[in-house]
């Protein structure tokens, strides 16, 4: 019997485990996000971070473990889809933002952000059109909207990216390393919008490099390390009294990096 | 039942379609060494530097890839028939009136075809070998024509190779046409027996299975030489 | 004769074969491409049994001379007179434009699935993720992102193909359609007239050439996307 959930989180894993053929890349990892939260999960390059986080919105079906929305719980077993239905419903609570930003490259800007409103909410077109303006605005990307993406900066297309999660109205936004891709000078107006939205209470998981976001956004850190969560708490608690040996040495050498 | 009509001998056909099997594939054999080269001198042209060379290179490729090999067909075969006849009755009008040789006929028209698209492959190719390579060579002092025979030339080969395959597949597939200017090919061969047998479907089944063999043949063999021309080559 | 009276004397006669060579060609992929995108489908994805009998299907008619397929159904069908007729079918394959169309479709379905099979695998995984992880359902995936995309891969190679089935769309004259070919040898074996050979050449490459400007019209639109400069 899998264990009960608490209530007040809005998304909650349970043990979950994955594994790609004989390699087993998360042992069991449980983590709960309650409204408001800002999880940064951190962790070397092959931990897990993202198998973890696609495993949140099911795009890698774990072995086993659940993952609930809402109260709402799906159980895996030996990493069979049960039903694809309540998959897909689980999906609209969860906005995701991508390494690679992913837009959907023969559409416009305008058209990339309409598209889930129309075509997963059946929202009217007028409607989203409203909405996806709306967005497009607020991450600064008003001139931009009859563009397609090639003709976009990396910056301006994740920044597209996060208004096509926020049309969705998600009660979760998932970040994978969303400024990993790219250029430097580019970096810091995607963290802009990040900030702005954890500071309007957005519930957000990021995975994350950029040390200096998981310290002073984020509500939690958690540290994986193997597969398993090694180090997890409050973000100046972790930052400055690391309990493990492993966590340590991670952000003396970030620290290194930066320094 | 099955057993007799493909039998050999007086009985079935199977030696029939063997002999017209044996005229495909001299078809085919003919054609390619014949359309090859005339696809090299197309391909060199369209490569030329002079513009007009270019110009015919493009018109022939397009005009020829541009027709449908069935009125190629017809235009060599009534065409040399008729330009036959036209110089048999100027010089020797005791002959008469004669045909082309059908087998002449399919082995020219179908190089003519062959030739227009083995020229783009080989264009292709010559353009796929890498511009670093040809400036290396050049950067040792090599002069353009070194640059051609010692290094594009003898990589040609592997770029060619899979379009080369294609057309060759296609040219097995093209002999069939020739069936209709009365040479007797596998195609027509069939046709006899359908008249004799009335059993229609199961001869021209017969004879779609054959080709599909052959096909199926000429790739295995492709596929090894294409092995071949890669060795060396690691793929990214 | 002069070339233009011989023009215009045959003119009519192979404007009228080369209205029923754009039928049959017309006909014959647009019925392929009715089918094709369910057997690219389920050649990449479906059970292993269907797949196989896809890629034999695929196989035999890559492998086979189209005129040697045009008998098999054309002749063939005649072995088979009783049954078909029993079944009301005769008198389709009784017709030789009819059998002509049913052996494009067959022949240009085979061609078309594997052309589209390419596109779908070459649509961007990292796209397809986006939308799956918005909660769209497949067949929404499909529709909005998979095929949009996969066509405008297939595009040039789809508009190949049926320049393709244009040109072997003559091999429907050896079975007495009267298409652009037909009309053709039907003056030549009557006039002897050696010039309707290259009329009709001209009007096949008129028709290829009339054919590939619109396909690129329709191509630069698909491909609005992939230019770097905003067009207005
Ligand atoms: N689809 C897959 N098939 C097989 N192995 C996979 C697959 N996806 C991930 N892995 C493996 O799982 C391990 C964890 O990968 P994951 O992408 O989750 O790491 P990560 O922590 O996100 O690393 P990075 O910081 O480099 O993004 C790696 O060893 C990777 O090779
Ligand atoms: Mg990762």
């Amino acid at each position: 019997m899998p264990p009960k959930i608490a209530t007040d989180l809005v998304l909650s894993a349970q043990d979950i485990h994955k594994s790609f053929g004989a390699q087993e890349v998360l042992k069991g990892i449980t983590l709960g996000a309650r409204n408001h939260d800002v999880i940064s999960i951190l962790g070397t390059s092959g931990s897990g971070k993202s198998t973890f986080l696609r495993c949140l919105n099911c795009l890698e079906v774990p072995n086993s473990g659940s993952v609930a929305v809402h109260g709402e719980e799906i159980v895996f077993r030996n990493g069979r889809i049960g039903d694809q239905r309540q998959i897909e419903r689980l999906r609209r609570h969860l906005g995701m933002v991508f390494q690679q930003f992913n837009l959907w490259t023969h559409r416009t800007v305008l058209e990339n952000v309409m598209e889930g409103p129309v075509q997963v909410k059946r929202m009217p077109k007028a409607e989203a059109r409203d909405l996806a303006e709306g967005l497009l605005a607020r991450v600064g990307l008003a001139d931009r909207m009859g563009h397609y993406p090639a003709m976009l900066s990396g910056g301006q297309q994740q920044r597209v990216a996060i208004a096509r999660a926020l049309a969705m109205e998600p009660d979760v936004i998932l970040f994978d390393e969303p400024t990993s891709a790219l250029d430097p000078e580019l970096v810091g107006e995607v963290l802009k919008v990040m900030q702005d939205l954890a500071a309007e209470g957005r519930t957000m998981i990021v995975v994350t490099h950029e040390m200096a976001f998981a310290r002073d956004v984020s509500t939690e850190v958690v540290f994986l390390n193997e597969g398993r969560i090694a180090e997890q708490g409050p973000p100046e608690k972790l930052f400055d009294h690391p309990e493990t040996e492993v966590f340590a040495r991670f952000i003396s050498k970030t620290r290194r990096d930066f320094a | 039942m099955m057993e007799t009509l493909f039998s050999y001998g007086p009985q079935g056909w199977g030696d029939e379609l063997l002999a017209g099997v044996w005229v495909t594939l001299r078809l085919a054999a003919a054609t390619l060494p014949v359309g090859l080269l005339l696809g090299f001198v197309v391909a060199a042209a369209s490569l030329s530097r002079r513009p007009v060379l270019r110009a015919m290179g493009w018109g022939y490729t397009t005009v020829m890839r541009g027709m449908p090999e069935i009125l190629t067909l017809f235009i060599v075969y009534n065409g040399l028939g008729l330009g036959l006849n036209r110089l048999l009755d100027h010089f020797a009008p005791q002959i008469g009136a004669v045909d082309f040789p059908p087998f002449a006929a399919g082995v020219i028209a179908l190089a003519l075809v062959f030739a227009a698209f083995a020229a783009e492959v080989l264009r292709g190719a010559f353009q796929a070998v890498p511009e670093g390579q040809v400036l290396a060579g050049l950067a040792i002092g090599m002069t353009g024509r070194q640059v051609f025979w010692r290094i594009k030339l003898p990589q040609l080969w592997r770029f060619a190779l899979p379009g080369m395959g294609n057309l060759w597949l296609n040219l097995l597939k093209d002999t069939a046409l020739v069936s209709v200017i009365a040479l007797d090919d596998l195609m027509r061969a069939t046709k006899v027996a359908v008249g004799v047998t009335k059993q229609p479907f199961t001869f021209y089944l017969a004879a779609c299975l054959i080709y599909w063999g052959l096909c199926l043949g000429s790739e295995l063999v492709l596929t090894r030489l294409e092995a071949r021309a890669n060795r060396g080559v690691r793929r990214a | 004769m002069s070339l233009i009276e011989s023009l215009s004397t045959n003119l009519p006669k192979l404007l009228d074969g080369a209205e029923t060579t754009l039928i049959l060609t017309g006909l014959g992929a647009a019925l392929a491409a009715v089918f094709s995108p369910g057997l690219a489908l389920i050649r990449l994805f479906g059970p292993t049994p269907a797949k196989m009998l896809l890629r034999a299907y695929i196989s035999f008619v890559r492998g086979t001379p189209l005129l040697a397929q045009l008998f098999l159904v054309f002749y063939g069908s005649g072995q088979f007179r009783a049954e078909l007729t029993g079944l009301g079918l005769w008198s389709f394959f009784r017709d030789p434009f009819n059998c002509a169309v049913l052996v494009f479709v067959i022949n240009s379905c085979a061609y078309q699935t594997e052309i589209l099979r390419g596109g779908i695998e070459a649509v961007p995984p990292g796209e397809i993720e986006a939308a799956r992880a918005i909660g769209m359902t497949r067949a929404r995936v499909l529709a909005r992102v998979i095929f949009p995309h996969a066509y405008r891969i297939a595009w040039p190679a789809l508009g190949n193909e049926v320049i393709l089935l244009m040109k072997a769309s003559a091999l429907a004259s050896i079975v007495t359609v009267f298409d652009l070919m037909g009309r053709t040898r039907q003056i030549f074996s009557r006039s002897f007239e050696f010039s309707v050979y290259f009329e009709a050449a001209a009007l096949y490459l008129l028709i290829t050439v009339v054919f590939v400007f619109l396909w690129r019209q329709i191509e630069r639109r698909l491909t609005r996307h992939m230019r770097r400069t905003q067009g207005s």
